[in-house]
């Protein structure tokens, strides 16, 4: 008995005071679970999070390159033929269906940003 | 190989280059309709891929418009039946399943007869 409390006292972990929850209020709104859909949109950062990480994981990107304001074709080389392709890996993130006229409009990730964070279906 | 790059060839070239990247973001979306397995799908959006760069030099706006109507009217022959939408965009199941109530309604005694 006291061997397996010495065992535990020598593996207990030092028990760290928690910052307080009010701190940090982006953290706090992430427990809130909306059960209503009609006005959960998604934050800005969420939005860039996941955009980003889709263009990074295009095989021809470079993902150091790959910042906010990036322009597929100038900035990071890419075709128009790749740009339709990092449209529709967007679409399906977001499950989004975009116009034909409108996804070709989309050239950089601010556009992306933009026009994803704008559209009120945005999953 | 008059006016290499005056307004007018240039205006049609970006037409044709509209009309190509509209015509390539359909034919990847059938292809995706088609190819129900995702490793499917990769190895003919590859494929696809490849035709559209093997022609990729052609100077012509002739041969272009030809090659741009030939694969449009390729797209056509093999649009799938069923395609999958988006639920809320138009053609989809949900699209108009809850629609707005016209302005000026109001349900009063939350739809019930007895007061």
């Amino acid at each position: 008995m006291s061997l397996r409390a010495a065992v535990l006292r020598h593996i207990r972990l030092p028990v760290q005071t928690l910052p307080a929850i009010g701190s940090r209020p982006q953290s706090q709104l992430s427990f809130l679970r909306l059960f209503s859909s009609h006005d959960d949109h998604l934050t800005k950062e969420e939005v860039i999070d996941r955009v980003l990480d889709v263009v990074k994981s295009f095989p021809k990107v470079e993902p150091s390159q790959v910042t906010p304001d990036v322009h597929f074709q100038k900035d990071l080389g890419l075709d128009s033929l790749d740009n339709v392709e990092i449209v529709m890996a967007l679409e399906e993130e977001f499950k989004l269906e975009i116009p034909d006229k409108e996804a070709d409009k989309i050239d950089s990730c601010n556009l992306a940003i933009e026009y994803i964070y704008n559209h009120p279906m945005a999953g | 190989m008059n006016g290499a790059t005056t307004a007018a060839y240039l205006a049609r070239r970006a037409a044709q280059k509209e009309r190509v990247r509209i015509l390539y973001r359909r034919a990847l979306k059938d292809t995706l309709n088609w190819a129900v397995h995702r490793h499917l799908f990769y190895q003919d959006a590859s494929d696809l891929r490849e035709k559209f760069e093997a022609n990729k030099h052609v100077e012509d706006l002739d041969t272009i418009d030809k090659m741009i109507a030939a694969g449009e009217a390729t797209y056509d022959k093999w649009r799938h039946p069923d395609p999958y939408i988006v639920p809320w965009a138009p053609g989809g199941s949900k699209f108009t399943r809850n629609p707005v109530p016209p302005s000026g309604i109001e349900i009063v005694n939350k739809g019930l007869e007895d007061p």
